[in-house]
């Protein structure tokens, strides 16, 4: 049984009623969804809110995914990315009224495994600009626009291909490219203003 | 000119190409003119660094880790259930389920949804502050809860209650002080505008001494609208001693 068949079989077992068969949704998709809030809303308290709401609406519509239309990673991410979108516009008004120079340590609460667990392998000067350099990515990355954000998110970061970030974002593909390289260089922009020994 | 000129390919062209390149998908002569391009164009050049620089930045970040209580969270937000992965794990060997877990089971795809909806916040906000007023409404009320089972139900206990309840709830308002003014002056106002009974003469008054028949009446009623506009005092010589009708009433 491949992957697609087995999804399929655990959704249809989900539907029937099966807590077991929704544990095991929950176990696969949790971390993906929460790295795709978190790089998108920013923080890690926004992320887990927005990952426990992700999984309710698709406890809800679950029977509303078509095998047929597209793979389930595609049609969570969907609901993810729209579920983010509709989180942005309600924010949109606590975002203005905040300081656009928030501190970077705000981060510091979802690390990375790799930072957390301490690398010796690198002279510790290295390891701190190492971070400080993620969490300057991370913290550009909330200043780009929520299309160009998504884009490269879902590009760059969870490595979906150009056909299923169009699936997703519901635009061509040519859209899609257009997107991430207008990402990618307003990203290296922003770091390039700000932090120019990163570059 | 930088933006247009160029040997092998257009910045148009080179703009189709970036994707294909930044994704290592380019080969042979295409690669070779698309670098010759980036090269030769300082403004494709600057792009290409850029979005490079960019693509290599985002690559560098990692994926981070969920916090270790997400999971449980989502599932007492979804089902409403603790995770049964570690109850199932401890198990040695899987017990038949009961016809309760059999119900639940069944019941769950409805009703898991509808108590997810329920346990969030504002609705126990809500269903508690509907409890704070019913509980407020019936204290003012004087009911008590602990009264309600020695309620008698029967339809003869009813009837009498309500009967009770009807005689109660009139001898209160007929006490109320306004209520009881307002009726004074009401028979006041009656008694001035009805015409003076002529006095009877000693003819008549013999005459009804002699005749007892229906006496106590007449004379009640007379008792009454003498008693009214002027006072009897007790030495008077007629008749027994009567007392206004506002002294029944304070004593009834």
């Amino acid at each position: 049984m491949d992957d697609a068949q087995f999804v399929a079989a655990l959704i249809r077992r989900c539907i029937a009623g099966d807590a077991a068969a929704w544990e095991e949704i929950v176990q696969r998709y949790h971390r993906r969804i929460y790295n795709i809030c978190y790089r998108f809303a920013g923080s890690s308290d926004d992320a887990q809110d927005l990952t426990q709401e992700v999984f309710i609406k698709m406890y809800r519509t679950l029977n509303t995914y078509d095998v047929e239309r597209a793979a389930f990673m595609t049609w969570v991410t969907t609901v993810t990315r729209n579920l983010l979108v509709d989180h942005f516009r309600k924010t949109k008004h606590d975002r203005m009224t905040d300081s656009l120079d928030a501190p970077l340590s705000e981060h510091e609460d979802a690390m990375p495994l790799s930072d957390k667990i301490e690398d010796n392998s690198l002279p510790p000067d290295a390891r701190v600009q190492s971070r400080e350099t993620k969490e300057s990515v991370h913290h550009a990355l909330q200043k780009l626009s929520p299309e160009l954000r998504e884009a490269v998110i879902l590009r760059d970061l969870q490595d979906m291909d150009y056909r299923e970030i169009a699936v997703v974002l519901r635009v061509p593909e040519g859209t899609v490219k257009s997107r991430i390289n207008r990402g990618r260089a307003e990203l290296a922009r922003l770091l390039q203003r700000t932090y120019k020994q990163v570059m | 000119m930088p933006g247009e000129t160029n040997k092998a390919i257009q910045c148009s062209e080179f703009d189709a190409l970036l994707t294909e390149a930044l994704d290592g998908s380019l080969a042979g002569q295409q690669l070779e003119r698309f670098q010759a391009h980036a090269h030769t164009c300082s403004v494709c050049g600057a792009l290409f660094a850029e979005i490079d620089a960019g693509r290599r930045l985002l690559h560098s970040l990692e994926e981070v880790e969920p916090p270790v209580h997400l999971v449980n969270n989502i599932l007492a937000a979804t089902t409403g259930l603790d995770t049964t992965r570690m109850h199932v794990r401890g198990r040695v060997a899987p017990a038949q389920p009961s016809w309760l877990d059999r119900i639940q089971q069944w019941v769950a795809p409805v009703s898991a949804p509808v108590f997810a909806l329920v346990r969030q916040p504002r609705f126990a906000m809500s269903f508690g502050m509907a409890f704070f007023s019913i509980s407020m409404a019936l204290n003012i009320a004087g009911v008590k809860l602990a009264d309600v089972r020695h309620v008698d139900l029967r339809p003869s206990a009813v009837v009498r209650q309500y009967h009770i309840t009807t005689g109660r709830v009139v001898k209160y308002y007929e006490n109320i002080r306004f209520v009881y003014e307002i009726e004074s002056r009401v028979r006041d106002f009656k008694r001035a505008t009805t015409p003076a009974e002529p006095a009877p003469t000693p003819e008549q008054h013999r005459k009804d001494n002699g005749n007892t028949s229906q006496q106590p009446e007449q004379r009640q009623e007379r008792n009454y609208s003498r008693g009214d506009n002027q006072p009897i005092l007790a030495s008077a010589p007629d008749g027994p001693p009567v007392v206004s009708a506002s002294t029944i009433r304070r004593f009834a």
